[in-house]
């Protein structure tokens, strides 16, 4: 990823807007763009989501591979998250081998899915020591328009809640839904302007600083955190955010829920 | 009419499997102004095939060697999503990709006004999200609705349709099935307006006679598809 | 074929070549232009010139471009639906400095093709080593192109009035097709949105804004910006 010129007047206005308490598309400190999800819309996978929020447009695709479990978890399947922002995505994107940044997003949203044991590994034994599922979820990008983080989560999550252990056509018995018992959510706060906003569009990140994503599981236990780029935080700011992590996290988990 | 193993794919009436005559395509739909971001952009499925296409620029070409001092260059990417098949690709280098990423820009560079814009590039990202068969055929057409999206000078759209033989039947528009028992495959690139080719593969076992009738049935299809391009990048008007 | 064939006139639309009959305030969809797409057949070429967008291959005129398609006098062009900027000299533009050396400043001007400012055209005398006292990376300013060679090599130069370093209000794009629209007739429309947002507005060429006023004119300049980029991206927008 080439690193896109930030202009100076971006940043000046962005901070003149943050004091006056307004964001460059006249939202809220506080409030999302709209955001759509859609379900099983990949006839190719066996669970997939579509999300849209704004202009940011992301898709999410299940898929399942025998494995071997690994000697030291012989009743254990796997779980694999792999991101790949590919240029298609926008102009400072570019195709390669996976940048840092598009690393970075698949792990932070692995971690998220993955500690909060929605899946239960387990369950995804087939002959201890010898087959187990592997689940894997793909997360591909389509139009950057920033957040791709809660884009790829709230894909990512909606993707797995809806899909199928394609047992039949590996002939080990019947096709059975995968079992996903709970629904981290995550959401993202940049810092632009001198104080965080929730969810960034693109130029705020280009003339914002670090950002905080935070994943909630159901009852608000934290899953998995995560400060990026360069930037100083206080303990009252992210208190603060995290206040408001709560509320957005369970109208999400309604959504992908519903 | 001859089988293939014991697999018969078109029955007594001369229909397809899925109920398609000979020189019938799939159901297409085309979609622009899919990726918000870019300066061009096209949605088609095909199928069940389904391409999403991104056009960036014209813009400064990176890295400096990649620069034409004449013309402009094609950055043309085909890649598979590795959700868009039955068993999952892993992502990363793959020749087959790097092949059709490489005849899609020869291509499409035969119809793009490359000499208005020395010194620049032009992107194409080419996703194939779900791959049934003729992948390759659905991103050219895609891709070039999306230049045209982008407001790219082209002397004209590519459309791409490619014709096979089953059961020692020519048949055009394979789909999956079909595929995966077909003898023969002919994808091409046709310009609608002139019916001249900018685009040819082929591979398998045809006769003379099979071979003239799959290039008949590609022509005729490339005329239906424009068709479809054409109300899409007109929306409905005029 | 037609390779190479060379467009007649300037492959992007220009102020000066567009139409301006439609402007953004008054009802356009009771004559709206045909739309034609690239390779269609747009009739004879005799008694015709090819304007924008417009090629002539074996006595026909072709489309080349998605557009709108307009015949003013004997030139047959095609208004676009989404263009990328073409610099030309004389234009002004808003650039962004991208880079510096002792004596050059390299400036992106939204182009296909980056721009070089030299020191002897830039807006003060630079000390050797102080080049980007004057003008540092990342910093935006108003210029005019000087010449672009034809293998669009371009240099810019802040010699000239009004010429200067960006250093307050905000920048904002538009499609530079979209300008003819956003100035108006006789710049009437433009006027208006100054007067009503009481801001002060430049057009720069690029199809870059620079919008300097407080905050509540330049939501309302954005707003307005925002609508006419959406309504010219409809086909078939009559809904």
């Amino acid at each position: 990823m080439a690193a896109p010129l930030v202009p100076k007047l971006l940043r000046a206005h962005l901070s003149d807007l943050a004091s006056n308490d307004a964001r460059l598309d006249d939202r809220g400190q506080w409030d999302g763009r709209e955001t759509k999800l859609e379900i099983g819309v990949l006839p190719r996978a066996e669970g997939s989501a579509r999300v849209t929020m704004g202009n940011t447009i992301v898709l999410a695709g299940v898929k399942f591979q025998i494995m071997t479990p690994y000697p030291d978890r012989p009743n254990q399947g796997g779980l694999m998250c792999s991101c790949e922002v590919r240029s298609i995505a926008g102009r400072h994107w570019e195709n390669g081998p996976p940048s840092p940044q598009s690393i970075e997003l698949g792990r932070v949203v692995d971690r998220g899915i993955r500690e909060s044991g929605c899946i239960d590994v387990d369950d995804l034994c087939i002959i201890p020591g010898e087959k187990a599922w592997q689940v894997i979820l793909d997360l591909h990008a389509i139009s950057d328009d920033g957040n791709l983080f809660d884009a790829f989560a709230l894909a990512g999550i909606a993707a797995l809640r809806n899909a199928t252990i394609p047992a039949e056509r590996f002939e080990i018995g019947e096709d059975t839904p995968l079992k996903v018992s709970k629904t981290p959510i995550m959401c993202s706060y940049h810092k632009v302007g001198g104080r965080f906003v929730y969810d960034a569009s693109y130029r705020e990140e280009l003339g914002g600083d670090e950002r905080i994503h935070i994943t909630l599981g159901d009852d608000d236990h934290v899953h998995s955190l995560q400060k990026g780029l360069k930037g100083i935080f206080t303990a009252d700011e992210f208190a603060e955010i995290m206040e408001h992590a709560k509320s957005r996290c369970s109208e999400l988990r309604d959504m992908v829920n519903g | 009419m001859g089988g293939y193993g014991d697999v018969q794919m078109i029955d007594e009436n001369g229909l397809r499997m899925d109920g398609r005559k000979p020189g019938d395509v799939r159901p297409i739909t085309i979609e622009t102004g899919v990726v918000p971001v870019a300066d061009g952009s096209c949605r088609m499925t095909w199928g069940t095939n389904e391409a999403i296409v991104a056009v960036y620029g014209p813009m400064e070409a990176h890295p400096r060697k990649i620069q034409r001092q004449d013309r402009a260059v094609l950055d043309v990417t085909y890649n598979m999503a590795p959700f868009s098949t039955t068993d999952r690709i892993r992502p990363g280098f793959n020749r087959r990709s790097r092949e059709i990423s490489k005849v899609t820009a020869d291509a499409l560079e035969s119809v793009v006004l490359l000499e208005l814009y020395p010194r620049s590039k032009i992107r194409i990202s080419i996703e194939i999200t779900s791959a049934e068969a003729g992948t390759r055929c659905v991103g050219l057409t895609a891709a070039s609705v999306a230049l045209a999206d982008a407001g790219i000078p082209m002397t004209d759209l590519v459309v791409s349709v490619a014709s096979g033989k089953i059961n020692d039947v020519v048949v055009c528009d394979l789909n999956k099935e079909e595929d995966n028992y077909g003898e023969a495959d002919l994808p091409m690139g046709v310009l609608p307006n002139s019916g001249e080719l900018v685009f040819l593969q082929m591979d398998g076992d045809l006769s003379p006679d099979e071979f003239k009738q799959a290039w008949d049935y590609n022509i005729d299809a490339a005329m239906e598809v424009h068709k479809l391009m054409v109300d899409a990048l007109k929306g409905g008007e005029n | 074929m037609v390779a190479s064939t060379v467009m007649k006139g300037w492959p992007v639309a220009r102020l000066d070549t567009m139409s301006r009959e439609s402007s953004a305030d008054g009802p356009r969809d009771s004559r709206r232009a045909l739309v034609v797409v690239p390779g269609e057949d747009l009739g004879v070429s005799e008694g015709y010139e090819a304007g924008h967008g417009v090629l002539v291959v074996d006595g026909r005129l072709k489309s080349t471009k998605q557009g709108r398609m307009n015949t003013k006098g004997s030139t047959v062009s095609v208004e676009p639906l989404h263009t990328t900027y073409m610099p030309r000299p004389g234009d002004l533009v808003i650039g962004h400095i991208e880079g510096c050396t002792n004596n050059i400043w390299f400036v992106d001007i939204g182009a296909p093709f980056n721009s070089i400012l030299p020191m002897s055209l830039g807006p003060a005398k630079v000390e050797f080593g102080g080049t980007r006292k004057i003008l540092d990376i990342g910093d935006s300013i108003l210029c005019r192109v000087q010449e672009v060679e034809e293998t669009h090599q371009s240099v810019v130069t802040m010699k000239g009035l009004g010429l200067r370093k960006i250093k307050s209000g905000a920048l904002d794009d538009v499609d530079p097709h979209l300008l003819g629209r956003l100035i108006g007739k006789g710049g009437n429309f433009l006027r208006d949105l100054k007067l009503e947002s009481e801001c002060r507005i430049v057009v720069a060429e690029n199809g870059r804004l620079w919008i300097d006023g407080d905050l509540d004119g330049i939501f309302k300049v954005r707003n307005c910006l925002k609508e006419i980029s959406l309504e010219a991206r409809q086909v078939g927008g009559v809904n």
